[in-house]
């Protein structure tokens, strides 16, 4: 980096007094430039204590913290070695045109995976960054359009797969695409063709990674790959999970000993709480776990010990006790947790009692907490509730509770208009069948949608007697003349047929 | 090849066979240049719709009976394409806006604002006016109602609104007070009995008087349902006689099956069966009151006097939150659930009377 230098002849537009740098504790032998950043400036201001900071880092931090051999990802072993053979397989033997696909959940590692065996292979990966492909308005207003995404990606693939840089000489190379031009969502049909294209020219294998979320099952790059185009262009699929508790704690162990060599200045050295309070928080996310590692241990909350206990309950505070003595969550950091529609049926449906310290009895999710996850969808979950419930009960008397609560809660969500009473009315399906059920059936029962209850009016042409020009109820079809055209026309047909023959 | 129904429905206001004096009412309404909007209201079959169609026969002459079916296409504030059937004459027309569900809204307001924008062009000595008959408006939702009410004050000048309804309680206050209010009534059963005769000597046809009130009982006194029970009862077997079994409608014994099934074991197993059975009923499109009402009709005759009272009372309670809420099923599954509870206590209490 060449900040020294650069500071020679750059001079900042923003000028802060800088307060000369005091000498830090001991051990701080690390020889980096010191500059004190605005942003870091801004806390110990806000606090009005005179204290510096000594960030020293230009870089992107979160780089330090990268994983280097493969053992230090923490992707599961046998993921790994699946990627790894499919590398080898098809960089190291021969030079043939393979595609992968990777997929899973955010902040899984399948990046990192790719990149980290590419580097203990010496292969060279060239990644696609889909670029801004319009040019500024002209002072008529009209955008001029570059040359299109489509043949722009194809170019560059190939180009990539099929030519070495001039400036390594590495003959192993693989193409990754992360990044999908927005045109392939809008037109599948094109990628196909792109596909076909790199098969026949390209002579290095690709690699296509897609984030899945639970979420939004429209419109993600994963839904280019039908299973006809992984078949056609015999695309190999490897999915990710989210990382396990245990890979989180020794990724992050790996963060905590980094830290504890090189950058002593820059954090506190965290403490086992702090760590599985990240793990607890990131749920499965190992970016996101880093990410939060890095802001609970920052220094500078530490200025003085006791604000610093403070700030740190702030931070930690009163998060979910799990079992007896779990180690709590952030409650400001990290991903809120997320309950898919069938886990919280379930937890709905099998409630969970744990006795509490008072003698009495509490539920293991109480209803607030369940509801608070599906508060913006509450008919769609009660339809769940509704479809499954049933085979959860043994006693008619808990099902009448039950049954009861869930129209009270229909009747309340009826209200449209009145936002708390969608709370209540959930509030009120959701606690009323937890708390029906005296006698719970044991057994596994798959959790089913809910019917789609459409009306399907019979239509004319099922009952020719109808006048044409007359203008039918559909509710005075089914409930009057169904029936009775059916007997009336039945009848005549056979009349008909008899007289014929 | 049409039905008896539809080949003898009356086509004079003073051709028709029960509440005439209505009826001489409504023709010196409509003698006057100018009538009010119509809220028509009453139970299904008792001829709401025929003795409007011959107040408009009466507006216009003849001409409203050249009808023609059109679909008509509008396009919700959300960009979504609905489309919707018409029946129209040159001087009216008529729709089913709950047939589009929630997008009724959309349907009423652009329906009625093409109508009300075209005047007509023959003035030849007819009304200024066009007509627009809307049905089943107790079944629209309330944002539909309330820009009915804008609408109707809006183009009061070139079109009037003739409301059809089953029951008044579920139209806004500001509609009902902006309509003159119709009731038309359920016939009696000996008026049945006298239109079935009626038709079956217009079709040369010897109805046993005995059958006829059978077939009026049936009925429920729904005129419609009777004519059609009665042309099923010729196919079936004519000459007619007395004592001739009248075909059920078909929801009417699936409903009785259900029933047999509550009564027959009270558990959660059997709940399951039973919506089954409820959730076949509403796909098939019988409206979920008249689910209601036959269940509770066939469950309260295996009950004594205290508990058919409770029952009813549950019954009432769960049929009013039906109406507010957005589930049908929700609101029977929860009363044959209080049923079922009620009536295993019942049993176990008679049960250990016994011993």
């Amino acid at each position: 980096m060449g900040t020294q230098k650069g500071r020679k002849w750059f001079k900042p537009m923003f000028e802060f007094e800088e307060p000369d740098p005091p000498k830090k504790k001991k051990g701080n032998s690390i020889n980096k430039p010191r500059e004190t950043n605005n942003y870091d400036k801004e806390i110990p201001l806000k606090q009005n204590i005179n204290v510096t900071l000594h960030n020293v880092n230009n870089k992107n931090w979160m780089k330090n913290f990268d994983p280097v051999n493969i053992e230090d990802l923490a992707v599961h072993n046998k993921k790994v070695q699946e990627v790894e053979e499919w590398l080898k397989c098809s960089c190291l033997s021969g030079s043939n045109s393979n595609i992968l696909l990777l997929s899973g959940p955010v902040g899984c590692g399948k990046t990192a995976t790719i990149y980290t065996l590419a580097v203990s292979h010496d292969i060279k990966v060239t990644e696609w960054i889909t670029p801004v492909d319009i040019e500024i308005p002209s002072e008529y207003g009209d955008y001029h359009y570059k040359e299109s995404q489509t043949k722009k990606f194809l170019d560059f693939i190939i180009n990539a797969a099929n030519f070495t840089s001039l400036l390594d000489n590495n003959s192993k190379k693989l193409v990754l695409v992360e990044d999908f031009p927005n045109t392939f969502l809008r037109t599948p049909a094109d990628f196909t063709d792109i596909l076909k294209q790199y098969k026949q020219r390209a002579k290095s294998p690709l690699v296509f990674i897609c984030s899945e979320t639970h979420s939004d099952n429209k419109n993600t790059a994963l839904h280019l790959f039908t299973p006809t185009i992984k078949d056609q262009f015999n695309i190999n699929h490897i999915m990710f999970n989210s990382i396990s508790v245990t890979g989180l704690k020794s990724a992050l162990k790996r963060t905590v000993d980094i830290i504890s060599k090189k950058y002593t200045t820059m954090y506190n050295i965290p403490s086992p709480s702090v760590v599985d309070s990240v793990v607890h928080s990131s749920g499965g996310d190992v970016r996101s776990a880093i990410l939060n590692l890095h802001f609970a241990s920052l220094k500078g909350s530490t200025i003085n010990l006791e604000t610093s206990i403070i700030q740190e309950k702030e931070v930690k505070s009163k998060g979910v006790k799990r079992k007896k003595n779990s180690s709590s969550k952030f409650m400001s950091l990290g991903k809120d947790q997320t309950v898919s529609i069938l886990h919280g049926v379930g937890r709905v449906l099998n409630p969970k009692v744990v006795p509490s310290d008072n003698g009495c009895t509490n539920l293991t999710h109480s209803p607030k907490d369940v509801i608070e996850q599906f508060i913006s969808h509450p008919s769609s979950f009660i339809a769940f509730l509704e479809e499954n419930y049933l085979a959860h009960f043994s006693c008619p008397n808990d099902v009448d509770k039950a049954a009861s609560a869930l129209s009270d809660g229909d009747f309340m969500l009826g209200e449209w208009r009145e936002k708390t009473c969608q709370e209540y009315g959930l509030y009120t399906a959701v606690a009323g069948l937890m708390l029906a059920n005296k006698a719970p059936v044991s057994a596994w029962n798959p959790v089913r949608g809910p019917k789609n209850m459409r009306v399907q009016y019979p239509t004319l042409q099922e009952m020719p007697q109808l006048d044409k020009d007359y203008l039918y109820k559909g509710k005075v079809l089914v409930t009057d003349y169904l029936t009775y055209c059916k007997i009336i026309g039945n009848i005549a047909e056979d009349v008909l047929l008899d007289i014929s023959d | 090849m049409s039905l008896w129904v539809d080949k003898h429905r009356p086509k004079d206001l003073l051709k028709l066979d029960f509440h005439k004096d209505q009826a001489v009412r409504l023709k010196s309404l409509v003698q006057q240049s100018d009538f009010p909007h119509l809220l028509v209201y009453g139970p299904s079959g008792a001829g709401k719709k025929t003795r409007i169609m011959c107040l408009l026969r009466e507006l216009y002459g003849s001409g409203v009976e050249r009808l023609r079916q059109e679909t008509m296409h509008f396009t919700t504030p959300s960009n979504k394409k609905i489309e919707i059937m018409t029946v129209s004459s040159n001087y009216h027309i008529e729709v089913n806006p709950t047939d589009v569900g929630i997008y009724d809204r959309v349907v009423i307001m652009d329906l009625v604002k093409n109508v009300a924008q075209t005047h007509q062009i023959d003035s030849s000595g007819q009304r200024e006016f066009k007509v627009v008959i809307l049905n089943e408006v107790d079944d629209l939702t309330k944002d539909a109602q309330h820009a009915l009410r804008r609408t109707m004050e809006k183009y009061v000048a070139t079109c009037r609104l003739i409301l059809i309804a089953n029951s008044v309680s579920r139209v806004i206050p500001a509609i009902r007070s902006r309509c003159l209010t119709i009731r038309v009534p359920a016939p009696t059963e000996s008026e049945v009995c006298s239109v079935l005769q009626t038709v079956c000597k217009k079709e040369g046809l010897n109805l046993p008087s005995e059958l006829a009130l059978k077939i009026s009982k049936c009925s429920g006194r729904n005129v419609r349902r009777a004519l059609l029970m009665c042309e099923a009862c010729k196919v079936q077997q004519y000459p007619f006689k007395a004592d001739q079994k009248v075909p059920e409608p078909d929801w009417q014994l699936f409903i009785k099956e259900t029933a047999s099934m509550i009564l027959s074991e009270q558990s959660p197993k059997k709940l399951g069966e039973v919506r089954q059975k409820l959730y076949e009923l509403i796909i098939h499109g019988v409206p979920p009151d008249i689910i209601f009402a036959g269940l509770l009709k066939e469950l309260v005759i295996n009950c004594d006097m205290a508990m058919k009272c409770q029952v009813a009372s549950h019954a009432a309670m769960f049929e009013h939150r039906m109406r507010l809420g957005n589930k049908a099923i929700f609101h029977l599954e929860a009363f044959v659930a209080k049923f079922m509870a009620i009536y295993k206590k019942f049993i176990e209490d008679s049960v250990g009377d016994a011993f």
